[in-house]
């Protein structure tokens, strides 16, 4: 057990942090949905980043850092997918990644090259035409898009399956501990900052022992991510997408309501991240489908998958 | 004890919903989206005014205004129904629940001839004036001026947060006439008085809701001010007390949760998850109805209004959320495009805690009143 970075983790780390920095800070004037990191995305691709899971002095626990350090930015790219998913697929299936389930509207499904298709038990890819794909206008605040036409799908066998689920899994949980850090970063900003009744409003004890909870769970959901991206067990995986989905549910609520009526506004970026969590709430089968596997891998008992 | 209604109340019921039936055009869910936008402002004023024909806008109000003093079970079944549907009266809620009354209450003579009429007949939007950037859960400490300059007062300041106040007819506004709060006026102020500007603030939960509205040198006659100088902290307790139990939201929820179960179960995808979640959200908007039914039921017998209410309102807030939560997990094409009713529903569920008054203040409120703790030290 030794939970430091190798050296060579460590420097492929600050250099992806370095260059996501460049992204931290907002445009203050803008006011819509879905901010895209065209930019970032572009950069990571030049520096060949979004292939590090590949790269045996780096792999997959380097690649989750990163997926979990680009959530945090307030720009949006798709690298979960790609970072850790897309190393699993068996041929060339080109970036970006996007995810289908059950035929409804996805992240990213509108520029996606190739497509990740969840239909029942069964996953498969395609590479849809432009044409296949629209994007849908929504609250969430990702690029959210639909698969409008029947595309070609290469089915994965079961056990090809199964290793996609660990690191779709994986993706979500990485992605959900980034937002989750700054969701609460940007929380932690607003009260102590705030004044009501002539104090900070993060003097209240019935705000900081919740914003702290909050912190708690969002520590555990990068803990529970990082060791799924290392040992690559379905158990694992499992529970940090559970404790993804179920902290996410929580945190949610408790920043919105510390934010009050600011966090309803367009012009304060913490429905950045709270609206890219909704998104993630109800991807591969929600809690119930995560605590179905849980109870599979973990307790050994078969539910539905 | 009874939990049934009798059938007066059946039937008024009934009346209600049949005349939603009737007046309700076929797009309707789709204008619910967006509380203050302008096409939901017109239609609201279409609706209220045929409301009022039917004698279901004001129905609880004294004949003299309009009304035909109907028991206050009338006049929360009526608003169970009209927020179940999406609220198709828009912000005429307000003036309905309490800026009339508070009116009927406070106001001159002049001032109820000239706006209880058109509140009667459904033909006028009002806003209410309190929040300030600095002033939110803090509403005492708000800075915004009435200074008195001969027969009138001069407005400086700036409030926010202000729904409907791009389509308002006038403004129910609380300004400082002098510190403290004993020092805080209500001015009734026309939305077209010089030098008030609305900005419409970009937000999550849809056109047209919340806005910022500034008041520079703005002249108001001595004759706008509701009550006394300096009575307004009086007047807006008493106002908001004749809104205790608050926006009967349970039912939205509740109707937004068998919407979303139906469609999983179309589909065969109502799982073990689902039905837990479903189950809990069921529970908890049904034990805010009760608690909102109880603080009604008080009222009926007179009696005074306590902590309960405080607590009537964070059981809805916690039905809010559990349906919220389940719809954002288990049907998130609602907030893509899916279903705009429940998308109008998610974007009034996430703010259940926070407009009108933060839950937490209500938690606090419960803790002291209601539990009789020792208050926090300031
Ligand atoms: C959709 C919407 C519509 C609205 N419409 C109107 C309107 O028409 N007119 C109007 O005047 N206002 C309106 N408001 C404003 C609303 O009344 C305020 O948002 C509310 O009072 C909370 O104030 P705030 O947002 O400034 O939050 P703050 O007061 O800044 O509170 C932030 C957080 O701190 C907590 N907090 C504050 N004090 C304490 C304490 N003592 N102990 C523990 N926790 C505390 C709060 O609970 C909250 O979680 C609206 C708000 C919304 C969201």
């Amino acid at each position: 057990m030794d939970f430091t970075l190798t050296s060579d983790q460590e420097a492929a780390f600050s250099a992806i942090d370095k260059l996501a920095a460049q992204f931290d800070s907002r445009p203050t004037d803008f006011h819509g949905f879905a901010l895209e990191g065209q930019e970032l995305d572009r950069q990571l691709e030049d520096g060949q980043y979004f292939d590090i899971a590949a790269i045996p002095e780096y792999g997959p626990v380097t690649a989750a850092l990163a997926v979990e350090r680009l959530a945090r930015s307030p720009y949006t790219v798709e690298s979960a997918l790609s970072m850790l998913v897309r190393p699993q697929l068996a041929g060339e299936w080109p970036r970006p990644l996007a995810l289908v389930e059950n035929g409804r509207p996805g992240r990213f499904v509108a520029s996606a090259k190739t497509l990740l298709i969840l239909e029942g038990g069964r996953i498969g890819a395609a590479k849809p035409p432009a044409e296949a794909l629209e994007s849908v206008e929504s609250l969430f605040a990702y690029p959210m898009g639909r698969l409008k036409q029947a595309v070609e799908v290469t089915w994965f066998s079961e056990s090809e399956a199964a290793i996609l689920r660990i690191w779709l899994r994986t993706a979500l949980a990485a992605e959900a501990s980034g937002l989750l850090h700054a969701a609460i970063a940007s929380t932690v900003e607003h009260l102590s900052v705030r004044k009501q009744f002539g104090r900070p409003l993060g003097t209240f004890q019935a705000l900081r022992h919740r914003l702290a909870e909050c912190a708690v769970l969002a520590g555990g959901v990068r803990w529970l991510a990082l060791k799924a991206a290392a040992t690559a067990d379905p158990g694992d995986a499992a529970l940090a997408a559970l404790h993804a989905q179920e902290s996410a549910t929580r945190v949610v609520y408790d920043v919105h309501q510390m934010l009050a009526a600011m966090g309803m506004t367009l012009e304060h970026p913490l429905h950045l991240w709270t609206y890219r969590l909704k998104a993630l709430l109800s991807e591969l089968g929600g809690r119930g489908g995560q605590a179905s596997a849980v109870a599979r891998h973990c307790f050994g008992t078969a539910l539905d998958q | 004890m009874d939990f049934d209604w009798d059938t007066e109340q059946q039937g008024f019921r009934s009346t209600v919903r049949a005349f939603l039936a009737a007046h309700l055009p076929a797009d309707w869910e789709e204008l619910a989206h967006g509380p203050g936008s302008e096409a939901q402002s017109a239609f609201s004023k279409k609706f209220c005014a045929e409301l009022a024909k039917a004698g279901l806008l004001v129905p609880h109000w004294p004949q003299r205004w309009g009304g035909r003093d109907a028991d206050p079970w009338t006049a929360f079944i009526l608003a169970e129904e009209m927020w179940a549907a999406g609220e198709p009266r828009g912000g005429q809620y307000m003036n309905v629940n309490w800026i009339g009354p508070t009116l009927m209450r406070f106001g001159s003579e002049e001032q109820q001839q000239r706006y209880i009429p058109a509140m009667a007949h459904g033909e006028t939007i009002w806003c209410q004036g309190f929040s300030e950037p600095e002033a939110g859960s803090d509403l005492a400490s708000l800075r915004t001026r009435a200074e008195k300059h001969g027969d009138s007062y001069r407005i400086n300041g700036q409030k926010i947060w202000t729904s409907y106040a791009g389509h308002a007819d006038t403004c129910f506004l609380l300004a400082r006439t002098s510190p403290g709060r004993n020092g805080i006026s209500i001015f009734l102020l026309p939305m077209t008085t010089p030098g008030i500007t609305v900005r419409q603030i970009p937000s999550v939960i849809g056109e047209g809701d919340i806005h910022e509205v500034f008041f520079d040198e703005v002249e108001a006659p001595a004759s706008a001010m509701l009550g006394g100088e300096g009575q307004g902290w009086e007047v807006v307790r008493t106002a908001l007390s004749l809104e205790r139990v608050g926006i009967p939201r349970f039912a939205l929820a509740a109707r937004m949760l068998s919407r979303s179960v139906a469609r999983l179960q179309g589909d065969g995808r109502f799982g073990h998850g689902a039905i837990e979640q479903a189950a809990r959200a069921r529970a908890a908007c049904e034990a805010a109805r009760l608690y909102s039914y109880n603080i009604v039921d008080q009222r009926c017998h007179g009696i005074p209004t306590g902590p309960e209410a405080s607590a009537a309102r964070f059981a809805t807030v916690m039905a809010e959320r559990l349906v919220g939560e389940f719809v954002v997990e288990h049907m998130p094409d609602a907030l893509a495009g899916g279903d705009p009713l429940l998308l109008a529903h998610h974007q009034r569920a996430i703010v259940a805690g926070i407009a009108s008054g933060a839950a937490e203040i209500q938690l606090n409120l419960i803790a002291t009143d209601l539990l009789r703790l020792p208050r926090e030290p300031r």
